[in-house]
């Protein structure tokens, strides 16, 4: 066959034609459209999901109307001093899910680092709290080695008075509210912070698993606390536990020098600050005069990672984009 | 004349791509592939609003929904949330969580923590299993005042199965009663009436659970799995997921080999199953260390039946977290601490 343009048209429609034909019969076949229909249905169950949570939104804004103004309650700020280690995000999680029950609270987190990270940066993005989050890195000789034990110098130190400070500057006088120190691996019952809340001047309660004893408390007469049932120094100004007790914000402005001192000796800290606020009689018992136990001391294990560190050895560690 | 055959030349031309295009619009299916690319857009906007769609939002903030910019700072939900648990719905699947637990001092913390983390999570069932000869009133007023949907057992490990493996504690399997109580009563509640759409998981009171693994797990078809953090010596374990979204194997050192390389928190099976085949327990004869999840899961589905979730396995949404044993040096020999006290 000669190469004319007629020859190369009549090619073209034969061609073209058997295309379409092949086209217009493969959209009639039935096609292997389960990967269409699970996303599809993903998509519908997503969508499921949203309505319900839209739904229960409304149901929960018209019972809101009801309720008293939350505004109204005093502020609870709760200052969190973290590290970077395995079990950090765990730990924070857990204690975002608590905190995430409390009515009118703001979480101060202070990171031990040069810089935020994006751990914890994103994990205050999305856990629907208040939140300020502030970094400080403690220096190098007064932090511990890894081979220390955990008592040998005071943690947190830096970050504490780095959030009192954040809160000297941010706030006035005439803001209310109450601030407590939450360590990151402690327990915290949410009848707690109720209890916090009412703090005229600095309360406190019973601390759990503390002190070498199944709970710390400070002692209380005629619903004054008169002295402190421990085991471990009694003989501290201030004997009890971080977690044992809460300032309140006009207290903590009003006397700005007061802070934590980093030169005080194993389990002072506590007393370094309250020595400047207020004396034992002032003090407000909680928790049914100190009877019932509404946060422990609990600490979690650091976790075994033998089998990572002879993969990592090898050059065949985990996957280290993927966040634990 | 050559003017009628150069009109029917382009004509023949232009005839069977415009059929096409015609056609092509019109189709169904062409429908469908220009979904897919809208959904994969979608996907993203949905996440995003999962995570605000529980919350109120703030007066004065933009009311509408910011996607975060790769690089750019996470986007920020402010708001208050006071759910205690959220209500009951007939359209979401029920979770049904086994939580076997026993006394030791740090039993009422770690059950607490436990109940904050379930009071987020809807439709959700809570099912303590004590280890011990009666029901305690530690348990059983906690779980009275937490406010959750519970139900409260117990069963006691008998004192020969506790010592009889002592010679390897760390691979004495524990809870295993417990859980299979757990599963017994299910079986038992379900038996007259119609199943609730639902799933079953098995949760240790010392774990940690992000709130986004229980809608991970709710839409289990048979058996779902997930990594899990803080394993066998790893930083975390996770099933082996091949491209096309099938389990294919176990990334584990510890004993890759096993059938089901994973964690008791690493899986949850649907309830229809669990009642399909009421011989499937967690065996205790015969059972080697790190084989308790292989004991259930053999009789309940192969590998190629398993669903990965959390991205495909790529996401660690639960963390095998243990809780140190505090050392209560200064109780003594006669108790310094008032016993009538909870802790």
């Amino acid at each position: 066959m000669k190469v004319k343009l007629k020859n190369v048209f009549v090619i073209y429609f034969l061609v073209s034609v058997i295309g379409l034909m092949y086209a217009l019969l493969q959209l009639g076949q039935p096609c292997d459209c389960t990967q269409h229909l699970k996303s599809t249905s993903d998509l519908i169950h997503a969508k499921d999901k949203k309505l319900v949570q839209l739904q229960n939104e409304v149901k929960r804004l018209q019972a809101r109307g009801k309720a008293p103004e939350p505004q109204m309650l005093p502020v609870i700020y709760v200052i969190t001093p973290t590290y970077a280690r395995l079990v950090q995000k765990a730990e924070l999680v857990r204690l975002s899910q608590t905190l995430l029950h409390v009515k009118n609270l703001h979480w101060i987190v202070v990171e031990d680092s040069a810089t935020k990270t994006q751990l914890v940066s994103e994990l205050l993005a999305q856990s629907g709290l208040r939140f300020t989050h502030l970094h400080v890195e403690t220096p190098k000789e007064h932090k511990r080695k890894e081979s220390d034990p955990n008592w040998l110098k005071p943690r947190g130190v830096e970050q504490r008075n780095l959030a009192l400070q954040w809160l000297r500057e941010n706030r006035q006088l005439s803001d209310g509210g109450v601030v407590y120190f939450a360590d990151d691996d402690n327990t915290y019952s949410l009848h707690l912070f109720d209890e916090i809340r009412s703090t005229k001047r600095v309360s406190v309660w019973p601390v759990g698993l503390v002190g070498g004893l199944r709970f710390e408390r400070p002692l209380v007469e005629h619903g004054k606390v008169i002295g402190f049932y421990t085991a471990w120094k009694p003989n501290r100004p201030f004997p009890m536990d971080m977690a044992g007790f809460a300032v309140t914000l006009q207290l903590l402005l009003a006397n700005r020098e007061a802070r934590f001192d980093l030169q005080a000796e194993r389990g002072y800290l506590e007393s370094s600050l309250l020595q400047s606020l207020v004396s034992i009689e002032e003090l407000e018992p909680k928790a049914e005069n100190c009877t019932k136990v509404m946060v422990w001391h609990t600490r979690t294990e650091k976790p075994k990672m033998k089998q990572e560190e002879q993969l990592q050895k090898q050059g065949l560690g985990s996957d280290p984009s993927i966040e634990v | 004349m050559l003017r009628r055959r150069n009109l029917l030349t382009t004509l023949l031309i232009a005839l069977p791509w415009a059929l096409l295009l015609t056609l092509w619009h019109q189709y169904p299916t062409t429908r469908y592939l220009s979904l897919l690319r809208k959904e994969a857009d979608e996907n993203v906007t949905a996440k995003a609003l999962f995570n605000s769609t529980s919350l109120l939002r703030e007066e004065g903030l933009s009311s509408c929904v910011r996607q975060p910019v790769a690089g750019a700072a996470p986007k920020v939900i402010r708001s208050y949330v006071y759910s205690r648990p959220p209500p009951w719905t007939d359209t979401l699947p029920t979770i049904f969580v086994i939580t076997p637990t026993y006394t030791r001092p740090v039993q009422k913390a770690e059950l607490t923590r436990l109940a904050n983390t379930f009071l987020h999570v809807q439709n959700l069932h809570w099912v303590v299993v004590e280890d011990s000869p009666r029901r305690t009133n530690l348990v059983s007023n906690l779980l009275e005042k937490a406010g959750l949907n519970f139900t409260h057992l117990n069963v006691e490990t008998p004192k020969s199965l506790k010592l009889g493996l002592s010679w390897m504690p760390s691979h004495t399997p524990r809870g295993t009663l417990q859980r299979n109580l757990g599963l017994h009563w299910l079986r038992d509640s379900f038996s007259n009436t119609q199943p609730p759409a639902g799933v079953v998981y098995f949760a240790d009171d010392d774990n940690t659970y992000s709130l986004e693994l229980f809608e991970e797990m709710r839409y289990t078809k048979r058996v779902s799995v997930w990594p899990v953090a803080f394993v066998g010596g790893l930083r975390y374990e996770s099933p082996k997921v091949s491209p096309a979204g099938r389990v294919v194997g176990w990334k584990t050192v510890f004993d890759p080999n096993r059938p089901f390389a994973i964690d008791m928190a690493g899986f949850a099976v649907s309830i229809k199953l669990i009642l399909e085949r009421p011989q499937a327990s967690f065996k205790l004869d015969g059972v080697k260390g790190g084989y308790q999840e292989t004991s259930l899961l053999k009789d309940l589905v192969t590998l190629d039946g398993l669903e990965p979730k959390a991205a495909n396995c790529t996401k660690v949404l639960v963390w095998h977290t243990r809780t140190e044993r505090p050392t209560l040096v200064n109780e003594g020999k006669r108790g310094f601490t008032d016993p009538r006290v909870e802790v």
